[in-house]
């Protein structure tokens, strides 16, 4: 029983996923609740709270849920944009808001470890050196342009490096800031390769299928183009002239004529734009080189710098930005590739742009720092120099002068005096560089990263409101007043790239990947920079952007922009750990002030505060002797898995290889086993059969009318019988035999004939080799589970309603049977494509088919079931009595069909049997489905042509196909007769003994179906494939039951 | 909206979420939806089952599904009487397979059964050809209709009978690597005031999460419809 309601349960957890009409669903819900309740109660009371408790662990689980998604950030504006643009765009935003959320955490980071210890427990504004502004530019601290380039009272805050100070332990808790600065410096790096990994992983798995070869370009085109997100007009639009646009595309690659230019020109054309390419960039790189070196030049020079001075680098590197992507675009028309390709250079270009630009900036200020550290140096070793110098010349001059003669004096006197004028410029000029600026050179990096980051921020406002807003208006109002169509002509409205616009956003993340070192505050003006981007963007996109023409396959490249920032992650760390190592930290500020080496805190740490064991092992773990071998271990482990991912991939590809090719040899064997089937049967039958039976087959093999009457006649045949029979017979009698014991009379015995007949027959729709073991098996099966549930209920109902219909003795019922055995027994053995349509068709037609099948004394119902299933479930017979009593009420609603049995003078047992069959019927391959089938087949008795229609084994398919490869469900027809008389007299035994598996001596046969889910594609294409025989269609495993009861 | 006990019953309520893939504040506002395509046909007490449709006509014109090239075909399909006339049922039927919830073999029989035109349990190159100027507003020559639809059937036909059975439309589309996730899901709007705000704006509410398999970036968190139902 708690099997059952398992089941139920299953039925009512998966309902949902069922392809039925919801009426049916409901339906089945109701009937499977109703079962549940009836019988939960029934169960122990701890299953009981079991339930009670998974249910509330779901409820829990849904209300945390809930909470999470509250905490979604601009959720609804996404999910605006995505109905409005497509998933294009919103993927844009999707990224922006993962960008935040990882800005998020690395401000927490920054914020926590190291900007509010250093405000709570560090010296207080003014009173170390580094944290107070010096003298002489106390006045200009406060000036907006000071402000606005990040000197004055900027410099010298929380903001930048040179702030922090380097005590070891502050405050009263004793925090270490500057290991906590070195450890936080390094933990945004690794927290970030680390979610960008994860990331990365899951985006994979999640597209393992999609990993297929360009099979179906195609049929994706087609079938999978439209985005059904889309409800603006305009974004409907402009996808459907990308739609266009890719299928012209695949069209001329098929075609390849597409080139309408010479070779020549194209290969010069686009050599020529690559040059133009690489000259710009080589040219941007130059430019950014020679501004920084400017900068550093004017610096010198003058004491004072303009507004524009201070801010020249980040605003060339912006511009730079901003245009040069403009520019390859105009670039790549010239080359004429097709939109995909071009898309991917212009990509690839800009990407390489944007790396040039921050490197070029990142090195030319190295090179800054390095000249200004080499300043210092030069600053304490000139002085000493100087001194020397001055003392020197003196020393040659007085030494000199007397020797010298009167001429030569003057010239040497004047040389030397300018040499020392000269000198003492120069001295007075470090002295005054030095004074003027503190050289801390981490600042300075600092300044001008977090100076472009803002510059870069206003750029892209600017240019979101002039380029895509100021534009939208003009393109709208002027277009009136225009003589040409502003929208659809020249300027357009704005398009959204989105391509580009994520290539910004990780251009962005790496400046503050590249400065976090530098200015732990940069994460946090990040974050704040991100939201205003996210309104500004979705503010614009949403009032005046189009979509871009050429959709981006974003879900190709599903890990293409993660890929993008992985590398740019990488390559951002580079000069921020070149710098750590490299150079020496500034002597005067900072938190690693005084040290040779930024990292030398670290070594020093251990040294001092840790135990001096742990000293020891770090320096044993350090050295070569374990280094070297830990990285051999490392690059041993790389090869491994790669070489274990490697072969993955060939098994993959096997594997993929093999699939095809089974879809491809199922047709064979299909073709193959049709065509073998067709010439012996097709030899034994038509000489024997009259001329309009065979009329009739070739009509019901024949696709188009499947009519029902041709495929009895069919069945009919007494030859085919003969043959059939004879091979069951031989196979069959033996399990059954000993297994029935005594209890097999001749009746008995005949009717396993019969049944097996008839399922042979069925069978030989199948293949050979199979079909041979299918038998054995279902025979097996029959042998040992004599249909317990048909002996249980079927019994009542069919003296209910059998009785009074046939008041012959079962004796001769039987007997006449027996007589007739020979030519007049009856398959009711449904092809699949039969029952298909003819269920299909209307009921009437069934009602005929019945009254032909009448005289037959064979009960065979064909069910298209796992014979698994049938093997006696405890909870069914619970079950039974409460269906039937069920199918009872029900019955008056019974359809027309019903009536028509009735005529037939076989009312009750077909339902009845139906009934239970489905009943035992458990799973197939679906416990669930089976399930619910027998669910089904109780409760909609009237409707049973829908049901079947709609069968579960074949919803996979959804209820369209089932038609088609519907199930080959067959309704008992033909036998009644032999079983009335067969209840009767046994219905004494039964009646006692209803649980009782082999008490009764009635037999029943049901050929379960048994449809595998493979099969069933094969039996489509079979059916499609092979239309005439009848028999393919049957092609399934079909299992036989057979029950005594 | 009211009250949820004088729309529907809990039982029918709970039916609903059990068959379908919404939560029952959807349902409700579903059928609120429903309502607003027909005050006058809808009534708003849905306890004893009326059995009310609504034509065709009127559910195209749904903001969800006005922009749709196949948005007539998608409501015959879930019809049940393959006129377009939808029940209240049907209505529900047909945006819960819609929905992101669905699972994908769920939908590719859906989408089947509304690229079959011709409702010949056949996707036959009329189909194809029909599709494909719906898709593409008719702004393919001929000739290039022709070839793509041969190309078409040639790529997916597994059977050799010109034209793709369920089979074969399922065996294309499992392998393709962007179907039924973005696409194939459509968005439903459930707030209706949001509605009657703007009836441009719809979406946000039956969560697609479609963005996922776009740019693989997928949201930090995985949205379900019902929660962000749970949001408003």
């Amino acid at each position: 029983m708690f099997q059952n309601i398992q089941v139920q349960k299953e039925i009512i957890a998966n309902i949902r996923t069922k392809p039925w009409p919801i009426r049916r669903k409901l339906k089945v819900l109701k009937q499977a609740r109703e079962i549940v309740l009836k019988y939960e109660g029934r169960l122990t009371r701890t299953r009981g709270y079991q339930a009670a408790g998974a249910d509330l662990l779901k409820k829990i689980s849904r209300v945390l849920y809930n909470i999470v998604v509250l905490f979604i950030p601009w959720e609804m504006r996404i999910k605006k944009i995505e109905s409005h643009f497509g998933s294009g765009v919103a993927s844009y935003f999707i990224f922006l808001r993962w960008l935040f959320g990882i800005n998020i955490v690395l401000t927490i980071m920054t914020g926590a470890f190291i900007v509010l210890p250093e405000l709570l427990a560090g010296p207080p504004f003014g009173t170390t050196r580094s944290k107070t502004i010096p003298k002489d530019h106390l006045a200009s601290a406060q000036d907006l342009d000071t402000i606005w380039s990040l000197g004055g009272y900027l410099q010298y805050s929380v903001l930048f490096y040179g702030y922090y100070g380097n005590v070891r332990k502050i405050g009263s808790a004793g925090y270490r800031l500057p290991l906590a600065y070195f450890m936080v410096g390094m933990a945004v790096f690794a927290y970030s390769f680390i979610t960008l990994l994860r990331k990365m992983a899951k985006n994979s798995r999640m597209s393992l299928s999609g990993a297929s070869d360009e099979n179906y370009t195609f049929c994706w085109r087609v079938f999978c183009a439209w985005d059904y997100l889309i409800g603006n007009p305009e974004a409907a639009e402009s996808k459907g002239a990308a739609i266009v646009n890719s299928i012209r595309v695949s069209i001329s690659c098929i075609q390849q004529t597409q080139i309408n230019l010479s070779l020549a020109v194209l290969i010069s054309l686009r050599i020529l734009a690559n040059i133009l390419v690489l000259l710009s960039l080589t040219g941007s790189i130059y430019i950014i080189y020679f501004v920084v070196d400017r900068s550093q030049k004017l610096e010198q020079e003058k004491p004072e710098l303009t507004l524009w001075e201070k801010n020249e680098v980040s605003v060339v590197v912006s511009l730079i930005t901003m245009i040069a992507p403009s520019a390859f675009e105009l670039v790549a028309q010239l080359e004429m590739y097709h939109p995909r390709t071009s898309l991917r250079f212009q990509l690839a270009r800009v990407l390489v742009l944007y790396l040039g630009n921050l490197y070029s900036l990142i090195i030319a200020l190295l090179d800054k720092v390095n000249s200004m550290s080499s300043a210092v140096r030069n600053l304490s070793d000139s002085t000493s120099y100087l001194a020397t110098i001055s003392q020197s010349t003196e020393d040659n001059l007085s030494t000199i002068i007397p020797d010298i003669t009167e001429r030569q004096n003057s010239t040497l006197t004047r040389t030397l005096l300018e040499m020392q004028s000269l000198l003492n410029q120069t001295v007075l000029y470090e002295y005054n560089t030095r004074s003027q600026q503190d050289p801390c050179w981490e600042t300075y990096v600092g300044q001008e990263m977090l100076k472009l980051s803002i510059i870069d921020m206003i750029f892209t406002v600017a240019s979101i409101l002039l380029i895509d807003f100021i534009r939208g208006l003009v393109v709208r109002y002027l277009s009136d007043c225009c003589c040409w169509d502003l929208e659809s002509n020249f300027p357009e409205y704005g398009e959204f790239k989105i391509a580009e616009n994520v290539l910004h956003l990780i251009y962005n993340q790496g400046m503050i990947w590249m400065g976090a070192f530098f200015s732990p505050c940069l994460p946090a003006f990040n974050v704040l920079k991100l939201v205003g981007l996210m309104y500004l963007r979705s503010w614009a996109v949403l009032t005046c952007n189009v979509p871009h023409q050429q959709v981006f396959r974003a879900s190709r490249s599903n890990n293409f922009y993660l890929t993008m920032l992985l590398f740019m992650l990488f390559l951002c760390m580079l000069p921020t750990i070149f710098a750590i190592v490299r150079y020496r930290p500034s002597q005067y500020c900072g938190p690693f002030s005084g040290q040779e080496k930024i990292y030398d805190i670290i070594s020093e740490t251990i040294a001092n505060d840790f135990p001096l064991w742990f000293s020891k092992v770090m320096s044993y773990v350090t050295s070569p002797v374990v280094v070297l071998p830990a990285l051999l271990l490392l690059f041993m482990l790389i090869y491994y898995l790669q070489s274990i991912a490697r072969s993955l991939k060939v098994t993959n590809s096997q594997l993929r290889l093999q699939l095809q090719t089974v879809s491809y040899s199922k047709l064979n064997i299909i073709m193959m086993y049709f065509t073998h089937l067709q010439a012996p049967e097709g030899g034994d039958k038509k000489p024997e059969q009259e001329s309009d039976i065979t009329s009739m087959e070739s009509s019901a093999r024949s696709t188009s009318p499947p009519r029902r009457n041709g495929s009895i006649t069919n069945f009919e045949s007494p030859v085919r019988h003969g043959n059939s029979i004879r091979t069951i017979t031989q196979s069959a009698s033996r399990p059954d035999i000993p297994r029935a014991a005594g209890a097999t009379q001749s009746p008995t015995h005949t009717y396993p004939c019969h049944m097996l007949h008839s399922l042979i027959s069925r069978h030989s729709g199948y293949l050979g080799s199979t079909s041979g073991s299918c038998r054995s098996k279902s025979y097996h099966n029959m042998a040992y589970k004599p249909c317990t549930r048909y002996a249980e209920n079927s019994d009542p109902l069919f003296r209910k309603t059998l009785r009074p219909m046939h008041t012959e003795p079962a004796v001769i019922t039987a007997q006449s049977y027996v007589g007739h055995r020979a030519h007049s027994t009856r398959y009711v053995i449904i092809n699949e494509h039969e029952a298909r349509k003819k269920l299909m068709r209307s009921n009437t037609r069934i009602p005929r088919h019945y009254r032909l099948a009448d005289e037959p004394t064979e009960i065979v119902e064909l069910y298209p079931r796992n014979v698994k299933c049938y093997i006696p479930r405890p909870p069914h017979r619970s079950h039974q009595p409460h269906l039937s009593e069920e199918e009872e009420e029900e019955d008056p609603k019974s359809s027309t069909r019903r009536g028509s049995f009735r005529q037939s003078k076989r009312p009750r047992p077909l339902s009845d049997l139906h009934q239970t069959a489905g009943f035992y019927i458990g799973d197939t391959i679906n416990s669930q489905l089976s399930m619910e089938q027998g669910l089904y087949s109780d409760e909609e008795e009237g409707d049973q042509e829908e049901d079947w229609v709609n069968d579960p084994q074949t919803n996979i398919r959804g209820p369209e196909s089932a038609h088609r490869y519907g199930e080959p469900y067959v309704k008992p027809k033909t036998k009644h007769k032999v079983e009335p008389s067969l209840t009767e007299s046994d219905s004494a035994s039964l009646a006692s003994s209803s649980d009782q598996q082999n008490s009764s001596t009635d037999q029943y046969i049901q050929v379960i179906h048994n449809k595998k889910k493979y099969l069933k594609s094969n039996a489509k294409l079979t059916k499609t494939k092979s239309k005439s025989s009848v028999k393919l269609n049957v092609s399934g495993t079909n299992d036989l039951v057979c029950s005594n009861v | 909206m009211g009250n949820k006990q004088t729309i529907f019953t809990d039982e029918q309520l709970d039916a609903y979420q059990d068959c379908t893939f919404f939560t029952r504040k959807e349902i409700l506002r579903l059928h609120g939806r429903y309502h607003e395509l027909a005050p006058h046909l809808v009534p708003m007490d849905y306890t004893n089952d009326p059995d009310v449709k609504i034509p065709l006509a009127l559910i195209v014109n749904m903001p969800e599904l006005k922009e749709n090239p196949f948005r007539n075909r998608i409501v015959e399909s879930f019809s049940e009487d393959g006129q377009g006339n939808l029940s209240f049922n049907d209505f529900v039927d047909m945006f819960s397979v819609l929905s992101e919830m669905a699972p994908r073999e769920l939908k590719a029989i859906f989408a089947f059964k509304i690229y079959d035109f011709n409702v010949d349990n056949y996707i036959c190159k009329e189909d194809l050809e029909k599709t494909l100027n719906k898709l593409t507003k008719e702004e393919l020559t001929p000739e290039e209709v022709n070839l793509v639809c041969e190309k078409a059937i040639e790529e997916a036909d597994l059977d050799g009978d010109n034209k793709l059975s369920f089979a074969d439309f399922e065996n294309m589309i499992s392998r393709a690597p962007d179907f039924l996730r973005p696409f194939w899901t459509a968005q439903l709007c459930l707030t209706d005031h949001m509605i009657e705000r703007d009836r441009k704006v719809f979406g946000s509410d039956t969560a697609t999460q479609a963005a996922d398999s776009n740019v693989g970036i997928r949201a930090l968190i995985l949205l379900d419809a019902e929660h962000k139902m749970g949001r408003q």
